[in-house]
């Protein structure tokens, strides 16, 4: 059986404007994360996917609000105080794999003095060469070279610093993994390479992994279900084989995201995503869908892994 | 399915952080504008004189008829601190003005122009550093005869230095952008790059110092006074007041010193809470707030 | 033509990261550059743009040899060439309103009475919406400020795009909009093309010509 390590309910976030005006960033979310799974949520920039993952951390600005609950073993994550939040939960019991890990990493410390002060920190290791040895067998967890530990951030290529970065977000033994971005502006084999060596961790210590991207490759390498995002709402949450597979996704929105891919179709989306500020009423992403009707003025709910009125039915069912 | 259009439980987040600085910056403000208030109100609007001496009342403590006392020749204090904080306030205004003003130009153009003239001017600025700017306020003062001009020349000659090496640095980190770039391809002139897009975004920066700089200019004002270099010793200023409170201290008239010193010390930390606020606000990461 | 011989380029003499390539794109013709990151292919996307002095070698525009860049560079050279970058919210001041932003190079030469056109025709060319024209970059997203910087690369109807990176950032929908509308600014204009990144699918799909960074050194 597997172990349900995030279980996300309702969990929707605003923010409130000067002005009275609130923006609905995150809307309703439910999914899970279980041990050995990768999730990967995408969307396109400002859907709120960040959003989702700042709430999870704790690290919202303070003009917003949450609702919902976001449960990792007994502890929710939307209620827990930010003392808690600091002491027991970054680090500990999610480890966060940065976006940009050049600015995640202190530039003046080599990745030796950062690993040893994390691995004294985190696991409370004491004097000096039971740091040094625990430091080393942290980097050696990630892939990061040795010979490399002694250098500073910005002698590193832009591979090994996110090495780096990982190696730190495993040092708690986090039973999640918080991963925004993590591909962003690296070339194509660099994310390969990243995207397989964050599966590797998944995999090797059952981990649960939920990976925010909008990079629909680096998805298909790693993911076991896929959660699209679209204007504050996951409008699809299914199986990763079958999303980028033969049956291909459901939902409308999900379906032309594909086709843009520059092996695919190519063609974009007509339109552009509403304001999370001034969402219509009924189902968002109706002004540029090509299935729109009557029934669409009604917020469509996830149901059978899909939110949508008129979704795509796979062939083998339609008969 | 059924349609549940329940308004769920809101949390709100970080409400407490937000309190406390609203608390600060509000107490900042209302203490900025009794001071401005003050100083621009109290002498046109009351037919007081603050020079009346009455020797009967020389050196009163603190009363209901002169709530800060009287000094040495029976000055009502209340009436001479807000005079003298209103010449303080204005050589410190003017002076962080025209060193401002001096300051962006020099480290704009410095940083906008780059090559051996940046070199040059910054040596320039570094040698200047060099030597502690009070000395050179007291140099530049001793030339003239004692007045208020001469002190806010000296004051704003010495203290470019840092905003010009504030803004150096802003325009050099904005001149590698590629929205430079950008208009320079789009056929941008360099006068236009630089007034259009380099000087509106060293702007808020150059305005910051220079608020930071009022109270910094009034303590100059207050030491050359003090020092006897600065305004004549007639002038109600807040260094001219603590001046001659000297020798009451020490007989143990406390509110001489005391008023005058409060009247330079309130105004210096609202100024510097609003600065400080409103720093915060010009932060660009607090613009990205959103994270959108 | 805009040809580039044997370049040689960077921001430090003893250190170039960009050693002796040569590259030429024909008018009307649209090259990928394929390189991984950190190669040198954006420095020599701004030596193309005339943004960049290179430390030596030749750029050559319709034969003639260019020997100012950046401000010195004759006007009508520098408009000649639309770049778009990477990060739009870097390639943004931060202060201008969106139309603004489009329509700044046409202030900076001396165009305003074209602004009310040019800007309403180039909105709905990138799919910008009116009511996004009016607003200052932190309150749209990334894909719509880059829309409104390819918009403003567009504006002077240059004869080449230089595009480096441009959809790195983006979603895929997004990232296909904007070269839908470079090609059809392209159809309709016959001007060239430099687009560089590291993305072989997306670059193999769009140009019609496919360089390797690897390819382009003294030997090729």
């Amino acid at each position: 059986m597997t172990s349900v390590v995030l279980s996300v309910r309702g969990l929707s976030v605003r923010f409130l404007m000067p002005g009275g005006r609130r923006i609905a960033a995150v809307t309703d979310a439910h999914f899970d994360v279980t041990a050995g799974e990768c999730l990967a949520l995408i969307g396109e920039s400002g859907c709120g996917k960040s959003v989702l993952a700042s709430a999870l951390l704790g690290l919202l600005p303070a003009n917003a609000q949450t609702a919902g609950e976001a449960h990792l073993a007994d502890l929710d994550l939307l209620a827990a105080d930010e003392r808690t939040l600091a002491r027991t939960v970054r680090g500990r019991r999610i480890g966060l794999i940065p976006q940009s890990p050049a600015a995640h990493l202190t530039p003046v410390r080599t990745i030796r003095s950062q690993l040893e002060e994390t691995v004294a920190a985190l696991r409370g290791v004491q004097g000096r060469k039971a740091l040094r040895a625990a430091a080393e067998e942290a980097a050696e967890r990630a892939a990061f070279p040795a010979d490399h530990l002694d250098r500073h951030p910005h002698e590193l290529s832009g591979g090994l610093a996110q090495r780096a970065a990982t190696a730190l977000a495993l040092v708690g033994d986090a039973p999640l993994l918080l991963a925004d971005e993590p591909t962003t502006g690296l070339d194509r084999d660099l994310v390969d390479h990243t995207v397989d060596e964050l599966r590797r961790h998944v995999d090797t210590a059952d981990r649960a992994l939920l990976m925010i991207t909008h990079d629909l490759a680096a998805a298909e390498r790693i993911a076991d279900r896929v959660a699209v995002m679209y204007a504050g709402r996951i409008v699809e949450l299914t199986d990763a084989a079958a999303f980028f597979g033969e049956t291909g996704p459901r939902h409308p929105y999900s379906r032309g995201l594909l086709a843009a891919l520059p092996d695919r179709a190519f063609t974009p989306i007509p339109g552009m995503p509403p304001e999370l500020g001034a969402l219509p009423d009924g189902c968002a992403f109706a002004a540029r869908c090509d299935r729109t009707t009557a029934a669409c003025t009604a917020v469509p709910h996830l149901t059978d892994a899909v939110a949508c009125h008129h979704p795509h039915v796979p062939e083998g069912i339609r008969a | 399915m059924a349609e549940t259009a329940v308004e769920p439980r809101w949390r709100s987040y970080g409400t407490r952080r937000r309190s406390t600085r609203t608390v600060r910056v509000r107490t900042s403000v209302a203490l900025v504008a009794v001071t401005v208030l003050a100083v621009l109100l109290v002498p046109p609007l009351i037919q007081l004189d603050q020079q009346a001496v009455d020797l009967a009342l020389k050196l009163q403590p603190p009363s209901w008829a002169h709530p800060f006392g009287t000094d040495d020749v029976g000055r009502d204090l209340l009436l001479r601190c807000v005079y003298g904080l209103r010449v303080s306030l204005f050589v410190g205004v003017v002076a962080a003005l025209t060193a401002t003003v001096i300051g962006t130009a020099v480290g704009a153009t410095a940083g906008a122009l780059g090559g051996w003239f940046d070199r040059g001017v910054m040596r320039l600025v570094d040698t200047f550093s060099s030597v502690p700017h009070l000395l050179l306020g007291i140099f530049i003062v001793a030339l003239f005869r004692p007045g208020v001009w001469p002190v806010v020349v000296s004051v704003g000659l010495t203290h470019w230095l840092s905003t010009a090496r504030i803004v150096r640095a802003e325009v050099l980190s904005l001149r590698s952008r590629p929205y430079i770039d950008a208009a320079v391809s789009g056929g941008a002139s360099r006068w236009r790059v630089a007034v259009r897009h380099l000087l509106p975004a060293v702007l808020p920066q150059a305005a910051l110092a220079a608020v930071l700089m009022v109270p910094h200019a009034m303590w100059h004002e207050s030491a050359l006074s003090f020092l006897g270099l600065g305004l004549p010793s007639h002038m109600a200023s807040l260094g001219n007041l603590i001046q001659t409170a000297r020798g009451s201290l020490l007989a143990g008239q406390w509110w001489p010193t005391l008023f005058p010193g409060l009247f330079l010390v309130v105004p210096t930390l609202a100024i510097a809470g609003l600065a400080g606020a409103w720093r915060e606000r010009i932060n660009p990461r607090r613009r990205s707030e959103l994270m959108l | 033509m805009l040809e580039l011989r044997a370049i040689t380029a960077g921001y430090d003499r003893r250190t170039p990261v960009v050693r002796d390539v040569s590259l030429s794109v024909e008018p009307g013709e649209a090259v990928g550059l394929l390189g991984p990151s950190g190669c040198g292919k954006s420095t020599l996307a701004r030596v193309a743009a005339l943004l960049h002095r290179p430390d030596s070698g030749t750029v050559l525009l319709d034969g003639e040899p260019v020997h100012r860049w950046r401000h010195r560079a004759p006007r009508a050279h520098r408009t000649a060439f639309g770049v778009v970058f990477q990060q739009p919210r870097l390639s943004v001041d931060p202060r201008l309103r969106l139309t603004d932003l489009m329509a700044e190079p046409l202030r900076a030469t001396g165009r305003r009475n074209e602004i009310p056109d040019r800007v309403a025709e180039l909105a709905t060319a990138v799919g910008l919406t009116p009511d996004l024209l009016t607003r200052r970059p932190h309150e749209v997203s990334d894909g719509q400020l880059q829309r409104a910087c390819l918009a403003r690369a567009l504006v002077l109807r240059p004869r080449w795009l230089i595009c480096d990176e441009i959809t790195a950032m983006l979603d895929a929908s997004t990232s296909a909009a904007l070269v839908a509308a470079v090609e059809d600014y392209r159809a309709e204009t016959g001007a060239g093309l430099l687009a560089v990144g590291h993305d072989h699918a997306l670059l193999n799909r769009w140009c019609g010509r496919l360089v390797r960074w690897d390819d382009l050194g003294p030997a090729a």
